[in-house]
């Protein structure tokens, strides 16, 4: 990814130009969604590699049963009689268009099978970030501002402690407090049967969990880049120029402050759509944690590769969103485009 | 861990039943699919039998009884011959019922959909049906009914558990002696069809069932389901139409799938289900100390042999399989590998069986009298391969507490645990540890201790010496429909085994569930499925407040 802070280009030369370069943020968006196109067609060779490497899936899946008669049946179905190309060609033109294959499992469309949880994971992951980001940014500046001061030191200590702290225990905490042992206020579990919309009250606690994971390192960021901003001559010389303290921070000091926070955002959020598995286990949840654990013990390769991209794909946009929003709240980015 | 299963391939005829499907049908799964086999805790049990929880009391009617299971995912299914997952039995449990019916005890009775099943001649069973009987959908439960779904089970296409069991029946001469009475005409004599027909998985589906077509959900049972989504829930309804007068009691039934059982204690815990299966070890005191939670605590007959291949060194001499047997300390070996949720065994399996020899004095462990045999047998000192893999909980457990046990005796056991254990070596080796769920005694030595078995880990029986004589021992039993003469016939293979087989049998397993105190009606089940056989299939359990 770029360094948001634009030190990859020697400072102060004109970049040089090609007749093919696309100037301004669209040729940014451009450029990266190729890249990103590009990282996602390696990391689809590697999963694809990876799944091939971790030698016969028809073994895998026959274990004890495999005959030469089955195991025979099974490549067939499975077409790994093909030439390894032709089985690559197959499944990255079956996923260009929309068809991931069949889960051997649940013997349905691997796409049936992962749209309602993605769903819900994704609402899961969206609301957590979306009350976890304005609060850290929120947080993070405030104990900027008023540094070393007392909300300064605690904020420290606690987000300290909390990104010392696995999820999963956050969660055992959480659910020991508010569901089981001291209090009976909250479900300890995500109401089975139920979208997550019509479940608010069960999302409570999960959302929780999630904010508690990505908040601390959202803050801790925010705070040095804010203090770091506070430093800068700019701020000094809007500070000089009379400007009044409400408009130096919000126009001059808050957005060079959160190039680097959404870097760090990013790879938070990307990190959640992973790390939301713990979560989807200890409250019961409908998501794609539960269906990567089921994947992997059914070896269920068609699902395993679908939910590798997925998760690929999730992370390449997730970048280029902050990238783009980087550029967007840092002028001095803009202008090298 | 224990979902490492072969995945249903419908279109794969020719595929053997696989060991782990055959296995759960017989409540192997209560072993596979479990976290509850491992862990700490104690070792009490709720209590010998009778009713147990918040009072017996009179039924009272209505509520929707939530129960959480173990395990389950994108394999789950609803088919009234059929499961894969654990949550699959909790689902056939409510709507589909079995000619006869293990009880409580686990014996066999005529309280199923049979008022009765006798074996006329040798190789010929009749069974005539209770009379009112019907499905969910209205259809009155007739003879054809029956020979459809003993012809579906026999159906190597539909690849169901039933079939082995059942291989000696004859498919295309099952005859309708008239609207209530079926007669089975077996291609050799077989003693156990009755054991077979009250196996929970062999239930009655009316004629043209499939597990997809429109009558996928009818069953004669207490319950009908209304919805399903696989690895998530499934809501049944009570069946209005249901013969046993007054029963259910619940309004409807909802049946959740926990992947993690953290999850399930808290929502147990929280009051967000009513009964949970498979409790973890860890978990069992803190729920007592909660109020308002009970434990049934069942003493299944599910086992972890050690099995030494008798056709195989060291093992062929006689001697050296004694010896081993000698070494385990099987009250020690209970405690750390179940954490004492077990009764110690005596090297021979299906515990519930009536011909089951209980007075046969108990193996102990002697170490001495292991290191003289061994020193005979030229074997002292000696180093061996214990091959296991984590395919049932407590596999790799039973066999690293072995080999800690053994270097009393001054042998060495190396400990070997494989991943690819059951695809590569399985049935080959000298020194293996596997699993079993419950059986009677014949239907299980079908199944692993003759050569025609599919899983005959010991290679038994021995080509001389005691034993050599087992497989027409066991043809005797099955030809022979006097039971007083059959028990005697199978007396003496427990005791060809007991002196000269190849299984070391620690224990056997006991089924640890946990479920709410409104709940009434559960008893201790020695049955393979939690939860009291579900509360037979939730027609027996209410709530009380």
């Amino acid at each position: 990814m770029t360094d948001p802070a634009g030190g990859a280009d020697t400072s102060g030369a004109a970049p040089r130009r090609h007749w093919w370069h696309i100037g301004g943020i669209f040729g940014f968006i451009v450029r990266r969604t190729l890249l990103g196109l590009l990282v996602l067609f390696l990391v689809s060779l590697i999963v694809f590699a990876a799944t091939q490497a971790l030698g016969d899936p028809a073994r895998a899946i026959l274990g004890r049963t495999a005959t030469p008669a089955s195991l025979a049946a099974l490549h067939k179905q499975l077409h790994l009689d093909q030439p390894v190309f032709q089985q690559y060609w197959n499944w990255i033109t079956g996923l260009l268009h929309g068809d991931a294959g069949t889960s051997l499992s649940a013997q349905i469309p691997v796409t049936d099978y992962l749209k309602d949880r993605v769903v819900n994971s994704a609402f899961l992951v969206l609301l957590a970030g979306g009350i976890s980001i304005p609060l850290s940014i929120a947080i993070g500046s405030y104990a900027a501002l008023h540094r070393d001061r007392p909300f300064d030191v605690i904020t420290s200590i606690v987000t300290l402690a909390f990104a010392a702290l696995p999820e999963f225990v956050v969660g055992l905490l959480l659910v020991v407090f508010f569901s089981t042992n001291v209090t009976h206020w909250l479900p300890a579990i995500a109401a089975p049967g139920k979208r997550p919309w019509q479940d608010l009250e069960g999302m409570i606690l999960p959302t929780a969990v999630l904010v508690i994971a990505v908040t601390p390192y959202v803050v801790r960021i925010m705070r040095a880049s804010m203090i770091e901003v506070l430093e800068s001559d700019y701020v000094e010389m809007a500070r000089l120029k009379g400007l009044p303290e409400r408009q130096v921070l919000i126009r001059h000091a808050l957005p060079n402050a959160l190039g680097p926070t959404f870097q760090v955002i990013a790879i938070n959020l990307a990190y959640l759509a992973g790390g939301v598995i713990v979560v989807e286990y200890l409250f019961n949840f409908a998501g794609i944690g539960g269906a990567i654990r089921d994947s992997v013990f059914n070896n269920d390769l068609p699902l395993v590769q679908a939910l590798a991209m997925l998760i690929a794909g999730l992370y390449v946009v997730l970048n280029l969103i902050a990238d783009i929003a980087t550029i967007l709240v840092t002028p001095r980015l803009r202008t090298r485009l | 861990m224990a979902n490492r299963r072969p995945v249903r391939l419908d279109s794969l005829d020719e595929l053997p039943l696989s060991r782990r499907e055959l296995l759960m049908g017989a409540g192997g799964l209560a072993l596979a699919g479990t976290l509850a086999a491992c862990g700490g805790g104690s070792s009490s049990s709720s209590g010998g039998g009778g009713t147990s929880g918040g009072g017996g009391g009179t039924p009272k009617p209505g509520g929707n009884f939530r129960l959480g299971v173990t395990g389950g995912g994108a394999k789950d299914m609803i088919d009234g011959q059929s499961i894969i997952t654990k949550p699959d039995q909790a689902r056939l449990m409510s709507g589909w019922e079995t000619l006869l019916v293990y009880d409580e005890q686990y014996k066999l009775t005529t309280d199923g959909l049979a008022q009765e099943a006798t074996q006329d001649k040798p190789n010929q069973w009749t069974i005539k049906l209770r009379d009112g009987i019907e499905f969910n959908n209205g259809k009155s439960l007739t003879a054809d009914d029956v020979i459809y779904s003993l012809q579906r089970i026999l159906n190597p296409k539909e690849g169901l558990f039933g079939g082995a069991g059942l291989s000696s029946v004859d498919p295309n001469n099952i005859q309708k002696m008239d609207n209530l009475t079926v007669r089975l005409n077996l291609k050799n004599p077989d003693s156990t069809i009755g054991d077979q027909l009250g196996q929970y998985y062999n239930g009655i589906v009316p004629k043209g069932y499939s597990r997809t077509n429109n009558l996928k959900w009818v069953g004669t049972g207490p319950f009908i389901t209304t919805s399903f989504q696989p690895g998530q829930q499934s809501s049944h309804k009570k069946n209005p139409n249901y013969w046993r007068t007054g029963q259910p009691y619940f309004d409807t039934v909802t049946i959740t799938d926990f992947a993690d059982p953290t999850a399930q204690v808290n929502a147990l815990l929280a009051g967000q289900i009513d009964a949970m299966t498979d409790i973890p070890f860890a978990q069992i005191e803190v729920a007592k100390q909660q109020g308002g939670l009970s434990i049934l605590e069942g003493q299944g007959g599910g086992w972890l042999p050690l099995c030494m291949a008798v056709d195989m060194a060291p093992f062929t001499d006689p001697r050296v399989r004694q010896a081993m047997r000698l070494i385990v300390d099987r009250n020690a070996m209970l405690e750390q590998v179940l954490s004492g949720h077990g009764r110690v065994a005596n090297d021979m399996y299906s515990p519930f069986d009536a011909a089951y020899p209980s007075d046969t004095p108990q193996r102990a462990q002697d170490i001495e009298q292991a290191k003289s045999l061994l020193k005979q047998a030229g074997q002292d000192g000696m180093t061996v391969d214990l091959h296991t893999t984590d395919g049932a909980a407590g596999m790799v457990d039973s066999a690293n507490v072995f080999a800690q046990q053994a270097k009393a005796a001054g042998i060495t056991v190396n400990v070997k645990n494989d991943p690819n254990y059951y695809g590569n070596q399985y049935l080959k080796l000298a020194f293996s540890v596997d699993f079993w769920g419950t059986r009677q005694y014949l239907p299980q030595v079908a199944n692993g201790s003759i050569p025609t078995a599919p899983y005959n880990e010991c290679h038994w029986p021995p080509k001389s010496g005691t034993g050599s004589d087992f497989v027409s021992l066991y043809h005797q039993a099955l030809a022979e429909p006097d039971e007083t003469k059959r028990t005697d016939i199978i007396h003496t293979m427990y005791s060809e085994e007991f002196s000269n087989g190849g299984y070391i049998i620690p224990f056997f397993n006991n089924l640890v569930d946990a479920y709410s105190s409104k709940v009434s009606g559960f008893q201790v089940n020695r049955g393979t499925l939690n939860l009291d056989s579900f509360g037979h299939g939730y027609r027996t359990i209410w709530f009380s407040s």
